[in-house]
């Protein structure tokens, strides 16, 4: 039974600190923080299908574009409003999200098909997006100026969409939760595994990925136009582009993949350093930010191969101290072997 | 018919030094099932040293290799030394991770040092053209097919002919049993590293000449290459010199006959319109 990190009392004493942090916090720290709590929602939405059932997307940048570039272009464009545009351009990335995954089930290519496929896919879409005018090309879309009007999708100040990326990446973290502790997580698990076996055992393989693309494109293209409507501007170098679905693999696999925390605690390590430091050195040094991302990365990886909560969590129980969340995971096949060798080393 | 020529033309050039880059990805993989997501980087390293190699010395890109070659063999033989060599038998998502942390640093280092505006490195023969009938011959292009020909030619030899090709060819098959009958896998997964990457590096030559080049075109290069080896089915070398030729064609196609963004996006429409026909590459039998 996976263990329920909301049932912690550090899970809650976080978020209190979080909560507070608009009233002490000086503006361009909230900003970072803003920006690291919309990465952990997107890493968390990302969570579900690549870390819990096994199915690497890299075209979580198409489900940005849809919520974050169409959306606004529909407003901007054609009035409609940005509520509307959301829940339109949601199902629409849904629906791309699902497609993916049946294309995938035509193909006899293992986990790597999956991940060029989406990949394709997102070339495609940062092309198409670059190259069409309606949602702005490679100049993107000004959003209306924010007026605090909440029917139009807007949350006026800083401290109103800091609070709201808060509890947006807190909602992403339990459905991770919901769904690891559901029929659905138990079932995307085994997947994950070893499909074939799922497969003959009755898993429905088909639908349970589809499912799980459709509620990862819906939820990160919702992510999607609240990030656009922060910024205030849909930019395409930065929604539409595949470094973006690189930044949140990466943040989420630095945190541990397929466990609930890990993108929480992979975007909130990785995020804040490197916009920190782009700050301070990227006038002098600007290719800083990325850098410092990929040496973390390349030394958890070295390090820490299943991520930081992982590893932490197996090394507070060789202590004896109480267990910490989320399953252990290893992908692939060396699953069982993993969690064997942990279990030796009790 | 005169465009349709030209465009299988261009096609063909092209799509021959992305068939010998795709190679190099092809080898890797079937010796050590790493899939390296910084692979076009690498490449675009090779690019900027030649970049560097003209800036400072007036030197051709194609007698620049004689300095890059090398540099990057050795560069390669350090990567697969440090850190490749640990993700052999690991799931195949901390490959892809540590990758494409890797393509992140060089990226970025590239940016520190280049800047990012698109640089080009210019060559005696980038504005060579030959005229067959009506069909236009880039020399750079024709140039790069004759080498990626050779090239191929030389590998296939060796896969086939070598005691190296050999043992390339057991440990893909199955490389327990390969170890079993007295093969140093280990040895020949380095030298196919080196290969691969040197290959790379060569390629970097032939393409650079008149291209405009960018610390960040790394992962374009990536996914054409991945495009063309998993068409030809991930480990089957023929397959994969008609993979990369077909995104060549496919390419040529979209830039010359639709106009636009469908254009661009051509060569991917045709790689998932194959995989939809041919699940297990064009030359992969479908299970």
């Amino acid at each position: 039974m996976t263990v329920n990190p909301f049932r912690k009392p550090w899970i809650w004493l976080f978020c209190a600190v979080a909560a507070t942090l608009p009233f002490w916090l000086p503006s361009y720290f909230l900003h970072v923080a803003t920006v690291t709590m919309i990465m952990v929602a997107l890493a968390s939405a990302w969570n579900i299908p690549a870390g819990i059932g096994g199915l690497l997307s890299m075209g979580q940048s198409i489900f940005v574009t849809c919520g974050g570039i169409l959306a606004s272009a529909l407003l901007v464009k054609l009035g409609i409003n940005l509520w509307l545009g959301a829940i339109a351009t949601a199902v629409l990335a849904a629906v791309i999200g699902a497609t993916m995954a049946w294309f995938d089930n035509r193909f006899r290519l293992g986990h790597l098909s999956f991940a060029l496929i989406t990949l394709a896919f997102a070339e495609i879409n940062q092309l198409v997006t670059f190259g069409t005018d309606f949602v702005g090309g490679a100049s993107g879309v000004y959003l209306p100026k924010d007026t605090g009007d909440f029917l139009q999708f807007q949350f006026g100040g800083s401290t109103t969409y800091y609070l709201v990326s808060l509890a947006l990446a807190m909602l992403l973290v339990a459905l991770n939760v919901a769904i690891l502790r559901s029929r659905l997580g138990y079932y995307l698990r085994a997947i994950r595994d070893n499909d074939r076996a799922a497969q003959a055992a009755g898993v429905p393989v088909l639908q349970n990925n589809m499912f799980a693309m459709a509620l990862s494109g819906a939820t990160t293209s919702l992510i999607g136009t609240f990030y656009a409507r922060y910024l205030t501007f849909a930019d395409p170098n930065l929604l539409a582009s595949t470094s973006l679905t690189i930044y949140i693999i990466l943040a989420a696999t630095v945190g541990g993949l397929g466990t609930a925390l890990g993108p929480l605690v992979g975007a909130v390590l990785l995020v804040p350093v490197g916009e920190l430091l782009s700050a301070e050195l990227g006038a002098v040094l600007p290719g800083l930010q990325r850098f410092i991302y990929g040496a973390v990365v390349v030394v958890v990886v070295l390090c820490a191969p299943s991520g930081i909560v992982a590893t932490l969590s197996s090394w507070m129980r060789r202590r004896n101290v109480a267990p910490d969340p989320g399953p252990t995971h290893e992908d692939d096949a060396s699953a069982g072997s993993g969690s064997e060798r942990q279990r030796a080393s009790v | 018919m005169d465009l349709l020529i030209q465009a299988l033309v261009q096609g063909v050039l092209v799509g021959s030094t992305y068939a010998v880059i795709a190679l190099g990805m092809g080898l890797i993989f079937s010796v050590s099932g790493i899939i390296n997501f910084a692979h076009g980087d690498l490449i675009v390293i090779a690019m900027f040293m030649c970049l560097s190699a003209f800036t400072a010395l007036k030197v051709d890109p194609y007698l620049a290799l004689a300095v890059t070659v090398p540099a990057m063999v050795v560069l390669a033989a350090a990567l697969y030394r440090f850190l490749l060599r640990r993700m052999i038998g690991r799931p195949f998502l901390i490959t892809v991770q540590l990758t494409l942390g890797l393509s992140f640093m060089i990226q970025s280092l590239l940016l520190m040092f280049y800047g990012g505006e698109p640089q080009r490195v210019p060559s005696l023969i980038e504005a060579q053209i030959w005229l067959v009938g009506d069909i236009v011959f880039e020399g750079k292009l024709v140039v790069a097919f004759a080498v990626s020909v050779v090239l191929s030619v030389l590998l296939f030899w060796m896969l086939n002919y070598t005691d190296f090709g050999r043992s390339v060819r057991a440990i893909r098959q199955n490389a327990k049993a390969a170890a079993l009958m007295g093969i140093n896998v280990e040895r020949a997964r380095l030298k196919t590293f080196m290969l691969g990457i040197g290959v790379l590096a060569l390629a970097g030559s032939l393409l650079v000449p008149g291209m405009s080049i960018q610390p960040t075109a790394g992962l374009h290069l990536t996914v054409i290459t991945l495009l063309a080896v998993v068409l030809g089915g991930m480990s089957n070398f023929a397959g994969i010199l008609i993979g990369g030729i077909v995104i060549g064609i496919a390419e040529a196609f979209g830039s010359i006959y639709v106009s636009g963004t469908l254009g661009l996006i051509f060569p991917y429409l045709i790689f998932v319109a194959i995989l939809l026909f041919r699940p297990a590459g064009i030359l992969g039998r479908s299970q």
